[in-house]
């Protein structure tokens, strides 16, 4: 993409883009501290969610402002109309992906006061490592404007469901086998239940950056008419 | 230009059909096979860099560029699938049909009443009666009656500059054309007025086929239905002006569009 | 920031285009005056002294206005003060005017007998109206008597009046003066400032409306007002329109290249040709050619006496149309070029054809233009002396170009014009003295006529202009 003619312009646009960035990463570390937590059935790791999302909270401020600033100054046109409006509305996916790691961290505190589980769970394996990499892949994306990378992203979220699903089975069956361990099922759910919102938060992200590269919306249409 | 994105209209809301204009002044190019059709009742914008071809454009519809010497016109333009660029077309009836409005509020020297009556009187309407029911036509369809209905016989300098650039389209209207140019309209005027001529020209759209060169592309996106953009004297792109705004097709559109031109 | 100083400053600059202004001004308002100070002093009664003279001096007693005082260097050295006195009688005692040193000047007193009388010919008569000598109450009479006399010769046409009345010379001789010789007479020395006054504008109306006598040292100048403003008034109804048509073709119609360019320098360097080039050329062309032509077609049984063959009033118009031509195609050109591009663009964007454009919105903005060439050239035009000797104007014409006979207007007549007027009163009259003043107040009537040409003018375009002033200018 040229540069604007205002070096301003280029400036803010920039500095908007550099802030995404950041708030992706903190989103990212956030996800990856309650991950490491679930796994090792420890919460310390877990410990600096909660500051994280209190930035994660004040940059969506600072990115909002950012984007109403050049709404008002520039009357952003076309691509750069679009890149703002996406990124209006990613910070929002984003700050909700925080919000779900807060929830998860709280569980876990919960979680690791409770005994241990006897048998692993595969499928929560699954969906932690599927849904870590659909973030990163589309902050990445979104960052060099990917369309393909963002569509494959899309179409991962199919397995994070699958994924889900089998994991309530599983943890329902379990529940019956031993009811002794019911809360820390039940909490577990709500867990992977988080963990699928975060893929869904990642799937939009990923729509967003297809609008941006083709100022076409496909939300809610389904891949058949993204392609 | 073969791929160049445009839009084409059902001949019954065509309203003006060019088909590869090209204009050089002294063997300069100002326009290059320029192929477009302009609906019916609605508002065509033409937007583009300075010196891009879209005045030019415009004024081979009324044919003033005929008054420049050194001009050369080939090519069509259908006014209602009339051949309006034939030798045998009188310019006066043309230009009675195809109204025009310049950058510069330029009302004459006379007073209000009689620079709308003006064309009229060109036409032979010299009934006093009637002339004042067109003239308070024409003044109420560019909503200024209300403004200068009690000083009619004032000199129209006296008037604001945004009274006197819609006094000007009253006196374009006055004699009821079928299209009504405007090249810049709003550009000497202040935001206030601006609103004003761009509110009246979504209320005469109703009426007339109206095209706006700007180079304004807020006031473009504001008011009009389509948008072409003409890049050194070629059709980049003609679309309906939402898309041209939000998701221009070629890249030079873009580019301008977003302020990356130059 | 530091304020510049000195001449750059601009307060250098504002000084001296004040002072400009200000000397053009001072200039302007000198001339006036002087024009206006000795050539319409020339009417106010001047006093009559009776002077008398040393005896070692030959010169007798004289009655006589004072003019003026000088100075002369004697052959002997030194310096020595003299005055200009003005005796008239040019019939009887010339010359008219003398100098005379004050050192042999005796005494002067202001006789109340003392009289002028204007005349017909042989210029004004200085005189007593009773003999020096004689016991006061005698004189009182005597003078009333005559004064009487000549009050009621005068209320009569001249023609009718019969005797004469008996001047008497400061040294005591009488002399018959013919009463139907007399046009006006006064006894300044009797006289109270409102008579005065009443006399001295009446002198001025004589002047203006009375045809010139004596070599035109005498009587009016009317002629030569009435044949510079005829001739001025043909000049600009010939000059305006073909002015305005060559201008619009010029501006409008002529194909904007080098070949109109060169015509226009071409009109701008006309402009520069000496004022007697024009006259020339006007008594070739004009006289010579066209008239000649015209005798030999129209009047071929006149011949050889010419009757347009020769200069004239309409030769004189069309030489000096001719020569302020450029004045009037450049002023107008220049306010055409001055009309915005957008409003012929309006004119012919609402389906007007180009002479519609022309005639209603075009010629109606040049129309101040026009006037202010109308203004150039009238005052150029009126000024002008050197072409119009050689296309008609005369020293005396007997008859206005102008009167009751048909058709009127004698276009083949020679005239009268001001500035030769001045001219021949200032080199070519026999009597430079009396001539003088005459010479200022004929140059103040011609700056005065133009005044009031440029003024009528200037009103209009005011008027004309003001009609659609823009209040934001």
């Amino acid at each position: 993409m040229r540069e604007h003619i205002s070096g301003q312009y280029d400036a803010e646009l920039d500095e908007l883009r550099a802030m995404v960035t950041e708030m992706g990463g903190l989103v990212e570390r956030q996800l990856q501290a309650v991950c490491l937590g679930l796994s090792t059935w420890d919460a310390d790791p877990a410990e600096p969610v909660a500051a994280l999302d209190k930035a994660v909270n004040r940059l969506e401020v600072s990115i909002d402002d950012a984007c109403t600033h050049i709404i008002a100054r520039r009357q952003p046109t076309a691509s750069d109309l679009r890149l703002v409006m996406s990124i209006v509305k990613a910070i929002t996916d984003l700050e909700r992906i925080g919000d779900e790691t807060t929830r998860i961290a709280k569980m876990l505190e919960t979680l690791c006061a409770l005994p241990a589980l006897r048998d692993p769970l595969p499928e929560l394996t699954e969906m932690m490592e599927r849904v870590q990499s659909m973030l990163a892949d589309a902050l990445n994306a979104f960052v060099r404007v990917d369309e393909e990378r963002a569509l494959e992203v899309i179409t991962r979220d199919r397995a994070v469901d699958r994924a889900y699903e089998a994991l309530v089975s599983r943890l329902l069956e379990a529940m019956e086998a031993s009811p002794e361990r019911l809360r820390s099922y039940h909490n577990i759910i709500w867990c992977a239940r988080s963990f699928e919102r975060i893929g869904d938060h990642a799937k939009n992200v990923c729509e967003y950056i297809i609008y941006l590269a083709r100022g076409k919306d496909v939300r809610h249409q389904g891949l058949g008419s993204a392609n | 230009m073969t791929d160049t994105p445009t839009l084409t209209f059902d001949p019954a809301d065509t309203c003006l059909k060019v088909e590869q204009l090209s204009v050089s002044y002294d063997g300069k190019a100002a326009l290059r096979e320029v192929s477009l059709t302009v609906p019916r009742h609605r508002v065509t914008a033409f937007i583009g860099p300075s010196g891009c071809g879209k005045s030019t454009l415009l004024r081979s519809f009324n044919r003033m560029n005929d008054l420049i010497r050194g001009v050369e016109v080939t090519g069509q333009i259908h006014l209602f699938g009339e051949d309006i660029l034939a030798p045998k077309v009188d310019v006066t009836v043309l230009r009675r049909r195809i109204g025009m409005v310049f950058q510069q509020p330029n009302p004459f020297p006379m007073s209000v009443f009689d620079n709308v009556a003006y064309g009229l009187r060109l036409q032979g309407l010299s009934d006093q009666r009637a002339l004042e029911r067109e003239v308070e036509w024409a003044l109420r369809s560019a909503a200024l009656w209300d403004e200068v209905k009690d000083r009619l016989e004032a000199s129209a300098l006296t008037l604001s500059g945004g009274q006197q650039q819609r006094l000007v389209i009253a006196r374009a209207i006055a004699i009821r054309p079928e299209v009504l140019l405007l090249d810049e309209p709003a550009s000497a005027l202040d935001p206030i007025s601006t609103l004003k001529i761009e509110e009246l020209i979504g209320q005469l759209a109703e009426a007339y086929s109206i095209i706006v060169v700007t180079h304004n592309m807020q006031q473009a996106a504001r008011v009009s239905d389509y948008t072409a953009f003409l890049y050194l004297g070629e059709l980049v792109e003609f679309s309906a002006t939402d898309d041209l705004f939000t998701r221009p097709q070629a890249r030079q559109t873009e580019d301008y569009i977003t302020g990356r031109y130059g | 920031m530091k304020t510049p100083s000195g001449w750059r400053s601009g307060d250098g600059a504002l000084w001296l285009s004040t002072g400009a202004v200000t000397l053009t001004l001072l200039l302007t308002v000198t001339l006036l005056v002087l024009l206006g100070r000795v050539g319409f002093g020339h009417f106010w009664p001047e006093p009559l002294g009776t002077f008398t003279f040393h005896p070692g001096t030959a010169q007798a007693p004289l009655v006589a206005a004072q003019r003026e005082q000088g100075a002369f260097t004697l052959a002997e050295g030194g310096m020595e003060t003299r005055t200009l006195l003005r005796t008239g009688n040019r019939d009887t005692a010339a010359p008219d005017f003398r100098w005379i040193a004050d050192a042999s000047l005796r005494s002067a007193h202001f006789d109340p007998a003392a009289i002028e009388l204007e005349r017909r010919s042989w210029g004004p008569a200085l005189g007593l109206l009773a003999p020096p000598k004689a016991p006061a109450a005698d004189r009182a009479a005597l003078a009333a008597r005559q004064w009487a006399r000549l009050e009621e010769a005068l209320a009569l046409p001249s023609q009718v009046r019969t005797g004469s009345l008996t001047l008497y010379s400061a040294d005591g001789s009488a002399r018959p003066l013919p009463l139907a010789e007399v046009v006006r007479a006064w006894r300044p020395n009797a006289m109270t400032f409102a008579e005065k006054l009443s006399l001295y504008f009446s002198r001025i109306g004589a002047f203006i409306s009375e045809p010139p006598r004596e070599a035109n040292t005498e009587g009016g100048i009317f002629p030569a007002l009435f044949g510079t403003v005829l001739m001025v008034m043909l000049m600009t109804v010939v000059v305006t329109p073909i002015g305005v048509v060559a201008a619009l073709y010029l501006h409008e119609y002529a194909p904007q290249g080098p070949l109109t360019q060169m015509l226009r320098i071409a009109v701008n360097n006309l402009a520069g040709v000496p004022s007697i080039v024009y006259g020339v050329f006007g008594l070739g062309f004009f006289v010579y050619l066209v008239g000649g032509s015209l005798d030999r077609a129209f009047f071929a049984d006149t011949l050889p006496a010419p009757t347009f063959g020769t200069p004239g009033l309409l030769w004189a118009s069309l030489t000096l149309a001719l020569l302020t031509l450029p004045v009037m195609i450049v002023a107008t050109e220049e306010g055409l070029s001055r009309i915005p591009r957008q409003l012929r663009e309006a004119s012919l964007a609402l389906g007007a054809t180009r002479f519609e454009t022309l005639r209603y919105v075009i010629l109606p903005q040049a129309l101040p233009a026009v006037l202010t060439g109308v203004i150039l050239a009238v005052a150029r035009g009126a000024g002008e002396v050197a072409p119009l000797m050689l296309v008609g104007v005369v020293k005396l014409a007997p008859e206005l170009p102008l009167d009751g006979t048909f058709p009127f207007l004698h276009l083949d007549r020679q005239f009268m014009h001001l500035g030769f007027h001045i001219y021949d009163l200032a080199f070519q009259s026999p009597n430079v003295e009396a001539a003088r003043p005459l010479v200022y107040a004929s140059a103040l009537l011609l700056v005065l006529m133009i005044v009031l040409l440029n003024l009528g003018a200037v009103l209009l375009r005011a008027y004309l202009r003001g009609r659609h002033r823009d209040p934001l200018g």
